[in-house]
């Protein structure tokens, strides 16, 4: 069919011409299609930006942990099973840093190809002495790139036999800061808790892995083949994370025991290497001591025999000076004995000396006679020479010759005579001088020998002396020797004490060692997935929300929308009355009628919805994102245009507007072209019921009953301003309350039911003695006034088909269970008490399993003993789900012994930073395995829920803009349709005061009606939108506080005296004469 | 000096470039108590002035002088006071409340005036006092009329400003209309200004402006009017 030219100018002259209404209809699809595709987008925006950093960063699918470590064959295999594609062993560990007074405690996280954090500013850590932290550790510790900090890592418990083995996690612990990152793996604040500082880790850093120094992996982080056709957390990719986790469940028995085998294994080697060593040491340190007890000994010996040396020495010396002393003295004697006869002897030798003097007296004087005769033949022998000199003949010369020869042989024998004599007297003196010198012999051999007796006795002396001496020092020696030797002994005798201690103690630990390797627990493996990250986990919870909400928002906007667009068109379409019946008339037929109209609204619920569609997509993620981005870090939200949502939001539009629209021309088209030309009998006055209530309508002033009727007169309007208004407040009023749900909730939970300030867990390796002990200990302390011994063990409880993971809580005394936790029936308050008739389970766990009190529901414990046990009671709680069960029923259902694992203390009413140092002290305890605080524990789920905060903004702001337009619109219609009534009244001279009163008077009414219905349905949109932002761990208490119905009436107050406002300036501005000559 | 007094009055309107003149240099004085007909053509400046005069309009020069006051220089406030006290309407297509009964319209009118006259005794007076409970809708539209002069001489006006109030009825019931409005003027002693197309109707007048190209181009002084009986048409 040809559309008409004219019709279609028409159509754009009516939009130009009434563009007031145009663009209020336009804004209501606007808003609607905004909003809705808006919403909608937000969650799978938000999903869309997670999977996209996650698929970025190579996150993990499936993460596996064990609690004896993993090994390169686990992660071997791993990789054989079906779907996995990559496996990457890796570690973590929480250390201690302590920078500017404080310990902070971090996790230490090894840089990877999985869980890649993204660089946001500096370096990757490339060498083994740097790290990268994140953003919030360099403001929280006032550190910046280039900085150093000392790390202490988290001692391992020991699972081997040989503890003082234990290696330093970390090659490097002082690093330098290079870089800042953030983390895939910690999206949200949460960093989880630590058995380090508070309990609570402040922050995570990455090292080089080369820095890491570890046997084992801490860590296993798979990746799934083909996960890229998968969103995360979407149902198909949860299934398949499901069924490759269901196939790596089929190894895991076979790996953990294979691990504990290859502990116990090497543990038993190194205790057998261990026992050698002992042995070889033991025995070194017993020859040693025994060495040395012989050489103690052999001293001993040594110095006995010493002893006797020195004491026979001391008698020789003594014996033999003694004989020397006699020796001298005999000496002496014989030299007086000598000198005496010497004596005698020189008397004789006198008297013979002087009978030699006179025999040589007697020979001298012969001597004489002698030479004078030879001095006379001399002189003769000179003469017969001289006369031979003389004589000349041989004759003469021969007699004289013969005569000298003669006077020669005389004086021979004179001279022989002499000599003889000579020889005499020689030989007298030669017997003088002999016994002379016999004499004098004899003296200095006397002499001699006194001289020789003098200096033996100086010698003797000397030598006594000396000998003496030597033995003194001999002994003095020797008294030493004692004393070394008594002092080796004592030594001897702590070295065998020290020795045996050792022994014993070495013994000992051998002893340990043992019982640790029988003490080694079996390997567990905890097969996780992203769903056991934190804060991936409560972001994904956040979109399920968010499309929750999302749900409920756009059907009031819808709702409104069409409302709105219903009367506008009508009056449009009342308005044209007399143009239709011309078209009409005419003979243009119904369709091309209708056409104007409808392009005319398409037109508009098209334009908008397509502005609405692409600023909702845009701004209204982004608003959500921007308060979400409060919690969570991620690199980048990405916003898309969502042509599902967005067709379907436009298409519900459409329905609503142009349906609308339809409905009203409709109506008009099937009239007679006559009956449109003629206008349209205007809205008869009619008596309202109050009128009949004579008693109180005669009471009413005049002014009230004008308002009175024109409220019943214009139904549609009627309607229309109280479902708008209702809607606002009721949002309004949603908001608020779920404010108050929210953050009634821990108050409750923390305060009201739970009434202990502290969690305490036992390790489970004590003895009774060990573990009673303690807790008498902990009594006693005066910070703590009250303790409850429990045990706990988390399980799943069900029925049918649904089941929820709990907390099963059994009490020592079941007496005592009350002073920590309340329990009391839900509705009625009544306190329970438990019995071994059933066990008490939360009110949550009730709704979610469909159990009910006498039902009998199925517990399963962790090591997957599974009961069925009768509920005897359901419980107000508020946040988790809990089994509560006495220790009799536990014991005589699961036929198991109870044993405290858990203490739940009441402190004396200790401020934080002490309650921070009673957990301080504890956790040094070796009793104490962790130990958690209500306050802290309060304080990070106090975070989460100020989350839920934003969507009470985004109620308050979406009411209000719900109001505004919903309001705007009615006046602009309520003014329209009855100028003519109202420049009536202004010629009558009323004031522009008492013309605004005329109209809004009834505006109040309705808003006052309208605001009173809202309260009303705010409070089932409360209950609804609680119920469908339920986290099923959490039961939100369904109540609103008195001060939120005040905000929720001055909030829809204001709206509407804003537009009231507006409405004031519209009614001033209204034509008299213009509306006034006009035929109605 | 008159009870009312147009002089030079002069009214324009922009209609985007164009000026129009609907009145140019009006003058015309009307006594107290007498009953004006203004008639004229279509466009002539007939309502224009009488829009002035009751207020509703603004002047773009001259005076307008009703019992001394100056109307042409009111502001707004005063102008709304002036048409609360002094003038009482009555337009061609009745303007009734259509949400309140015959009596309540009057009572509209009243409950805003200092001295009004009792709405019972004016239903009385222009012959309605068995219809009065009923709606607008359930009355004829001389009923209806004579409903709007009742509430329009309720408020005790010192003027009462009739634009075309037969405009929209059969003879007969202009008639009537036309009697209860010159009865008005004559027992009242109200200044009544009635406003025609209908020249026939003009002897019933004291005083007959005639209305031309915006101006008032005769007044004219009727020493015998006629009553509205004894005038046919």
């Amino acid at each position: 069919m040809k559309i008409k030219k004219a019709l279609l100018k028409d159509t754009f002259k009516e939009i130009k011409k009434s563009y007031k209404r145009f663009i209020s209809i336009l804004l209501m699809a606007l808003l609607g299609v905004g909003f809705f595709a808006g919403l909608r987008a937000s969650s799978p925006d938000m999903v869309d930006s997670i999977d996209t950093y996650y698929k970025n960063q190579n996150v993990y699918d499936i993460e596996v942990m064990s609690t004896l470590g993993l090994t390169d064959s686990d992660i071997e295999a791993l990789s054989n099973i079906e779907n996995v594609e990559n496996v990457y062993g890796t570690y973590s560990r929480d250390g201690l840093i302590k920078t500017n007074d404080k310990e902070i405690v971090s996790k230490i996280l090894c840089v990877d190809d999985v869980n890649k954090p993204i660089l946001i500013e500096g370096s990757m850590p490339e060498n083994i002495d740097e790290c990268v932290v994140e953003e919030s550790f360099l403001e929280g510790t006032d550190k910046n790139i280039g900085d150093y900090i000392d790390i202490e890592p988290e001692a391992t418990e020991s699972t081997g036999a040989t503890d003082e083995e234990e290696t330093e996690y970390l090659k490097n612990k002082t690093l330098k800061i290079v870089g800042v990152v953030e983390s895939p793996l910690y999206i949200s604040r949460e960093r989880g808790s630590t058995k380090l500082g508070t309990g609570v880790i402040n922050y995570y850093i990455y090292v080089n892995r080369e820095n890491i120094n570890s046997e084992v992996y801490t860590e296993i982080y798979i990746t799934l083949e083909n996960r890229d056709k998968y969103q995360t957390g979407s149902n198909k990719y949860e299934d398949y994370v499901e069924e490759t986790k269901d196939k790596i469940e089929e190894i895991k028995e076979e790996r953990e025991n294979a691990r504990y085998q290859e502990l116990i294994d090497e543990a038993n080697a190194e205790i057998a290497k261990a026992e050698e060593e002992f042995n070889t040491e033991k025995q070194n340190g017993e020859t040693q001591l025994q060495e040395a007890e012989n050489e103690i000994n052999e001293g001993k010996a040594q110095i006995e025999s010493g002893e006797s040396e020195i004491n026979s020495n001391e008698r020789t010396a003594n014996q033999q000076f003694a004989n020397a002393e006699a020796q001298i003295e005999a000496a002496k004697t014989e030299v007086a004995q000598n000198a005496l006869r010497l004596n005698n002897q020189k008397i004789e030798a006198e008297k013979g000396f002087e009978e030699a003097e006179t025999q040589k007296a007697g020979l001298q004087s012969t001597l004489d006679n002698i030479n004078n005769a030879i001095k006379i033949t001399d002189n003769s022998i000179a003469e017969k020479q001289a006369q031979l000199e003389i004589a000349e003949t041989e004759e003469e010369i021969a007699t004289i010759n013969q005569e000298i020869a003669e006077l020669q042989a005389t004086k021979q024998v004179y001279e022989t005579n002499k000599q003889s004599v000579e020889a005499g007297i020689t030989e007298i003196d030669n017997q003088i001088a002999s016994g002379r010198q016999e004499l004098e012999n004899a003296e200095a051999q006397i002499n001699s020998a006194r001289n020789q007796i003098t200096s033996q006795e100086a010698t003797l002396e000397q030598t006594k002396n000396r000998t003496y001496a030597q033995i003194a020092s001999a002994r003095a020696e020797l008294e030493s020797s004692k004393n070394e030797i008594a002092s080796a002994e004592a030594e001897l005798e702590t070295s065998r004490a020290e020795f045996n201690s050792k022994i014993e103690e070495a013994e000992g630990k051998l002893i340990d060692a043992r019982e640790k390797v029988s003490e080694i627990e079996k390997a567990e493996w905890y097969i996780l997935d992203r769903q056991q990250n934190a804060g991936y986990s409560s972001y994904i919870q956040d979109t399920e929300s968010i499309e929750n909400l999302s749900i409920v928002f756009p059907i009031v906007f819808f709702a409104i929308a069409a409302l709105v667009s219903l009367t506008s068109m009508t009056r449009m379409v009342e308005e044209e009355r007399q143009e239709i019946g011309t078209l009409k008339a005419l003979g243009y037929n119904k369709f091309h009628i209708m056409l104007k109209y409808l392009i005319y609204s398409s037109l508009a619920c098209i334009i908008g919805g397509i502005i609405g569609m692409n600023i909702g997509f845009q701004l209204l993620p982004r608003i959500i994102w921007d308060m979400y981005s409060m919690m969570y870090t991620l690199p980048e939200f990405i916003v898309s245009f969502n042509y599902q949502y967005s067709s379907i939001g436009l298409g519900l539009i459409y329905i609503c507007i142009v349906g609308a629209t339809l409905y009203t021309i409709l109506k008009e088209v099937k009239e007679t072209p006559a009956t449109l030309l003629r206008p349209k009998a205007p809205k008869y006055g009619k008596r309202v019921l109050l009128e009949r209530v004579t008693f109180i309508w005669k009471r009413l002033k005049f002014s009230h009953k004008v308002t009175v009727r024109n409220i019943f007169r214009y139904k549609k309007r009627f309607l229309m301003t109280i479902i708008g208004i209702m809607g606002c407040t009721a949002l309004i009023l949603a908001g608020f309350g779920l404010k108050d749900s929210i953050s009634s909730i821990l108050p409750n939970q923390y305060e009201d039911i739970f009434n202990y300030d502290m969690l305490v867990s036992l390790k489970t390796s004590l003895t009774d003695e060990q573990r009673n002990g303690y807790i008498e200990e902990l009594r006693q302390k005066d910070e703590i006034q009250e303790v409850l011994e429990t045990y706990m063990e988390s399980g799943t409880a069900g029925k049918d088909n649904n089941s929820e993971t709990v907390q099963i809580v059994i009490p020592n005394d079941k007496q005592e269970i009350d002073k920590m936790i309340k329990l009391r029936d839900v509705n009625t308050g009544e306190p329970f008490t438990l019995s071994e008739d059933g066990i008490i389970i939360s009110d949550k766990l009730a709704e979610l399993i469909g159990a009910e009190v006498g039902d009998t529901i199925t517990v399963t414990t962790t090591d997957d003993v599974e009961k069925e046990i009768k509920v005897a009671g359901i419980t107000e709680n508020y946040i988790s789900h809990y089994v509560y069960m006495s220790k009799e029923l536990y014991q005589q259902v699961f036929g198991e012994e109870y044993s405290t694992n858990v203490l739940l203390i009441q402190d004396n009413n200790l401020s934080e930073e002490q309650q921070d140092t009673v957990m301080q002290e504890m956790v040094a305890e070796n009793e104490v395995s962790t130990v958690t605080l209500t306050y802290t524990t309060m304080q990070t789920l106090d975070d989460t829920m100020n989350s839920l905060n934003y969507v009470v903004v985004v109620l308050i702001v979406s009411a209000g803009l719900l109001a505004f337009v919903v309001l705007y619109n009615l006046s602009n219609i309520n003014i329209s349709e009855r100028v003519r009534e109202l420049a009536t009244i202004k010629v009558l001279g009323f004031y522009d005061r008492e013309v605004y009163d005329y109209v809004t008077r009834e505006t109040i009414i309705l808003t006052i009606i309208g605001i009173i219905l809202g309260l009303v349905a705010g409070y089932f949109l409360n209950f609804y939108i609680l119920g469908t932002c339920e986290i099923n761990i959490l039961r939100f208490e369904k109540v609103i506080h008195p001060i939120s119905y005040v905000y929720a009436v001055a909030i829809t107050l204001v709206f509407s005296i804003i537009v009231n406002i507006v409405t004031y300036f519209a009614l001033k501005k209204i034509d008299m004469i213009g509306s006034l000559k006009s035929v109605e | 000096m008159a009870y009312i007094e147009f002089k030079n009055v002069c009214k324009e309107y922009k209609m985007g470039e164009i000026i129009i003149k609907a009145l140019d240099n009006t003058n015309f004085s009307i006594e107290k108590g007498e009953l004006v007909v203004v008639v004229g053509p279509s466009g002539a400046g007939k309502t224009t002035a009488l829009n002035i005069l009751g207020g509703m309009d603004s002047v773009t020069s001259g005076d307008v002088i009703v019992d001394g006051k100056n109307v042409s220089k009111l502001k707004n406030k005063a102008l709304i006071k002036y048409r609360r006290e002094d003038i009482g309407f009555v337009f061609q297509f009745y303007n009734l409340v259509q949400n309140l009964t015959a009596i309540e319209n009057v009572e509209l009118a009243t409950q805003i005036c200092k001295d009004s006259l009792s709405p019972d005794e004016v239903m009385e007076k222009v012959g309605l006092a068995d219809r009065k409970k009923n709606f607008p809708s359930q009355l004829s539209g001389g009923e209806q009329q004579r409903v709007a002069i009742a509430r329009a001489i309720a408020k005790n006006p010192k003027l009462l400003l009739c634009d075309e109030p037969t405009g929209a009825l059969d003879y007969k019931t202009g008639k009537q209309i036309l009697k209860l409005l010159q009865d008005t003027a004559r027992k009242e002693n109200m200044t009544v200004i009635i406003i025609t197309h209908n020249a026939a109707i003009a002897p019933m007048a004291d005083k007959i402006i005639r209305f031309k190209n915006g101006t008032a181009e005769s007044i004219e002084t009727n020493k015998n009017p006629i009553p509205v009986e004894n005038i046919e048409w």
